[in-house]
């Protein structure tokens, strides 16, 4: 493999004066899905936002295509192809799905793509398409959630990061998005960075993942050993031993390995 | 049997045989250790005996309650069938009921043996049917589900005592019983029949086995060594001589119990001193407990007081650039002064008034955030400690002291001491203890202290005897003209390489420790060219060098892997090499990547590597050096 797309080198990011982020690691190759698994607060979602722009590194660097883009603007980083697919579904509420994928275009010019894309996006999400004049607040939180994804994808991105996507979604729903996800992944050859809880669906869908605890990167491998690990099982999977007694409260050690 | 008495001295309130290590061994007139407890409790009655956490907020308990817990349990193991002579097992972390069980064990004539949290089942098991154990006093239901997966491999076993009933109101087990409902059936006995737990306690004699204490045994099974009353109170009497704990002195317990050394440090001794023990809530709080406690005295073993370093250099790292500099000088100045009070030589007018302005500025203050603004003396022990590190204490006026001693001497042999104090020994032998350096330099010992011998084990027991009665040891050192020992190896893993050349590895591998990134190390080559080793690196300092140094990884086999780890390692390597002649330097080495923890069986519980284990588990990683 060459160069890959996205190559993090010992990122540390604060809030304040606490440490989120100690030193984390990573690469994602060209076409990869790549996931980060975690529990709250290990720090994934500041991963995101230090890559995307939104938060400055106090260390470290973030290497997009060989190139340096640690502590640029957002936009700059929006406009060399890293899209940042935020937690929560944050759409416009006010504005209608069409409008709302028209933003997602803002920095594009050639409205005959533009207007492609958007033929593609509905493709994808035929539901966005029957609702394409309603205002985005009105739709459910999986419409929503398919909305912020083809938002994201009206940029063509190289790179698409993507917090928590099964967030407060049914089941059902989930299946649904990361089956769609699988598809942009083959079809269109989106990279992506996916962020999640959900393991067992995460796994499923990506190549690679690595497992944050506090801030750092505690474990990492092909999804497939990852999902082969004893500690993967007992704490992502929520595979349980339950022992001689048939209950067990307490949890064995991690170990990551 | 005949009574001698020998002329007493009073230590700190406290009255020994004025000549250490003559029979029979006396500590304020007890001669075992019940006996003692028994007069403690009854004479301090109300006074604070332990300080234990409770839903954040430190709460005292007092003699008084450590002897009515300690009757009611070991009356209530009596009436369960508990016999005298027959041993107790214990698996549980630090807390004040340990104490209460060891001392309730003790006091109706059972031995108390103490099992390691981390130990597996199976080790369980083979401690349990060993040990003969008829009662197993566990924790919570962590460590009950140990015994569960191997109860029908104990038939020996009456009953197990739970002490936590969190996780197991729904249990419902005939062998299984709660340390409330134990305490109850103890509370009745003691009403039937009120005189029994004190007559017990007096048939105690000096010669019984009081405690069975586990080795963890670098090759085959651990060992049970079994110490008599007279072995802890030799102990204690060597202590009182040479170290002076007062009746005032605040201390906290944190290393296994299962250990001589924390069992004698926050059992015995303060039964003798009359001190107060803290317990740390868990071995994760440990410093932050020790902030709160700021203790009067502190034993650790030398991975502790490395711990605490780091974070000091840590701290001082982020602190503004005045302060980094006023560190520095501080330390400067406090180790220039080290040095004199290490060599036990008079320190300088000039050197003296110099720490102390830089004390006054700024290592009291340090001392305070520490936790040890109070501390009298700090002692290291169970490993050997770097010599730097040892130095860097004693620069921020910690002062800290080196012994040296074994399961199978009740865990004293020798000590430096504030008044007679050599950097690099272990000190002198304790009063009462004689230490000899046999022809093949295998240090030996005699004393009070030598235990009994190994719990059915004779052929173990002949062994660790000379044909005129003193302890081998296992190690090998040297005696200076002064009296003042220095530990260099262990004599069975001597390795003799195949160009027929003597070389003790531990040797080697305490000065590989030395290094802030090697946490331990296990030099290998016997029978072959050259020497090699494994290497297990210290993850917090090599992950704070790969951080600085800008060196991508991601888990800990990625950081072992990393080009730049491995120079690191490779560097420090080289710096040993330089101090040894060419046989005696390693050629190869290569790093253990895997995070290890104590449950590891590589690892004893104190986290150090044993060799034979080491050796087999890696080996395909030993290979690839030759």
């Amino acid at each position: 493999m060459g160069e890959p797309l996205l190559d993090i080198r010992n990122l540390e990011s604060f809030y304040g004066p606490i440490m989120a982020i100690r030193g984390v690691s990573l690469k994602v190759e060209k076409g990869q899905i790549v996931t980060v698994l975690g529990a709250n607060g290990a720090g994934k979602s500041t991963l995101l936002r230090t890559i995307s722009g939104i938060m400055d590194p106090e260390k470290g660097q973030v290497l997009f295509n060989g190139r340096e883009i640690q502590g640029q603007e957002p936009h700059r980083i929006v406009q060399q192809g890293i899209v940042h697919v935020p937690e929560g579904r944050e759409v416009f509420p006010l504005l209608t799905v069409d409008e709302n994928l028209t933003l997602g275009a803002y920095t594009r010019s050639d409205r005959v793509g533009v207007q492609r894309d958007r033929e593609m996006v509905f493709e994808y999400f035929p539901i966005l398409a029957e609702r394409r004049g309603q205002e985005a607040g009105t739709l459910s939180g999986g419409q929503q959630q398919m909305l912020a994804i083809g938002r994201g994808l009206m940029l063509r991105p190289e790179l698409m990061l993507l917090d928590e996507p099964s967030l407060g979604l049914s089941p059902l729903l989930v299946q649904e998005i990361f089956a769609i996800l699988r598809r942009l992944n083959t079809q269109e050859h989106v990279t992506m960075m996916l962020v999640e809880q959900n393991a067992r669906i995460a796994l499923d869908l990506a190549d690679v993942g690595y497992v944050m605890e506090i801030g750092r990167i505690v474990m990492d491998g092909s999804a497939d050993r990852l999902m082969q690990s004893e500690d993967i099982k007992s704490f992502y999977l929520g595979h349980q031993d339950v022992g001689e007694r048939g209950e067990r409260r307490w949890k064995r050690k991690k170990t990551w390995r | 049997m005949q009574t001698v008495e020998h002329p007493q001295v009073t230590l700190n309130g406290v009255s020994y045989n004025a000549t250490p290590g003559l029979r029979p061994v006396r500590v304020d007139g007890c001669d075992t250790i019940a006996k003692l407890f028994a007069a403690r409790c009854g004479e301090l009655s109300d006074r604070v005996a332990h300080r234990e956490k409770d839903m954040g907020i430190w709460k005292a308990y007092s003699w008084a309650d450590y002897w009515r817990h300690a009757k009611w349990l070991g009356l209530g193991l009596r009436a369960l069938g508990l016999q005298r002579g027959e041993v107790v097992s214990i698996l549980s972390e630090d807390r004040k009921e340990w104490l209460y069980a060891d001392m309730g064990i003790q006091g109706v004539g059972g031995i108390a043996s103490g099992v390691y949290t981390t130990d597996s089942a199976d080790q369980l098991a083979y401690i349990l049917n060993d040990s003969g154990s008829r009662f197993l006093i566990v924790e919570d239901d962590e460590q009950l589900d140990k015994y569960l997966e191997i109860q029908d491999q104990v038939p020996d076993l009456l009953k197990v005592v739970i002490l936590e009933r969190e996780g197991l109101h729904d249990l419902d087990h005939d062998r299984c019983l709660f340390l409330d409902d134990l305490y109850e059936i103890g509370r009745q006995y003691d009403g039937d029949d009120p005189e029994c737990f004190t007559d017990e306690i007096l048939k105690s004699q000096a010669e019984d086995t009081a405690l069975l204490i586990y080795t963890s045994g670098t090759t085959g099974k651990p060992k049970g060594a079994m110490l008599s009353n007279e072995n802890v109170l030799g102990t204690l009497e060597s202590g009182a001589h040479g170290l002076g704990p007062y009746p005032t002195d605040e201390q906290l317990c944190f290393l296994p119990l299962c250990h001589i050394l924390e069992r004698n440090v926050s059992v015995y001794l303060p039964l003798a001193a009359r001190s107060t023990v803290n317990f740390a809530e868990s071995p994760e709080t440990v410093f932050d407990n020790l902030r709160e406690v700021s203790p009067s005295t502190f034993f650790a073993v030398p991975r502790v007081w490395e711990k605490v370093y780091s974070q000091v250099l840590v701290m001082a790292q982020e602190a503004t650039s005045v302060g980094r500099w006023a560190f520095a000088r501080a330390i400067q100045a406090g180790e220039t002064r080290a040095e004199y009070l290490l060599q036990d030589q008079p320190v300088p007018m000039g050197v003296q008034a110099r720490y102390m302005l830089w004390d006054f500025l700024v290592l009291r203050n340090l001392r305070r955030m520490l936790g040890m603004d109070r501390l009298r003396r700090g002692g290291t022990g169970a490993a050997p400690i770097s010599p730097a590190l040892l130095k860097w204490y004693w620069a921020i006026g910690v002062r800290l002291l080196e012994g040296y001693g074994m399961t199978e001497n009740a865990g004293l042999t020798a000590i430096n001491t504030l008044e007679a104090n050599k950097g690099g020994t272990v000190g002198q032998a304790v009063p009462g203890v004689k230490i000899r350096i046999a022809e093949d330099g295998e240090i030996q010992t005699q004393g009070t202290n030598n235990f009994k011998g190994y719990w059915r084990n004779n052929e173990k027991t002949v062994e660790t005897f000379t044909k005129d009665g003193w302890l081998r040891t296992g190690d090998v050192g040297r005696l200076d003209g002064d009296g003042y020992l220095t530990i260099t190896g262990r004599i069975k893993d001597i390795i003799i390489t195949a160009g027929g050349k003597n070389i003790t590895p531990a040797e080697i591998e305490s000065r590989l420790k030395f290094s802030h990134y090697i946490a331990d190390a296990v030099v290998i080559g016997d029978q072959r060219k050259y020497l090699s080793c494994l290497i297990m690196i210290d993850q917090e300092n090599v992950e704070k060098f790969a951080q600085d140094r800008k060196i991508p990884f991601s888990d800990f086999a990625s950081l072992c892997a990393a080009q730049d780890v491995v120079a690191l390692i490779g560097d420090e390597v080289e710096t040993v090499n330089r101090e040894f002649a060419r046989v005696e330097q390693i050629k190869q080495f290569r790093l253990i990547n895997v995070l290890l923890t104590a449950e590891d069986d590589e690892l004893t519980a104190t986290m150090k590597l044993k060799r034979n284990l080491v050796e087999q588990k890696h080996k395909a990683l030993i290979d690839q050096m030759y």
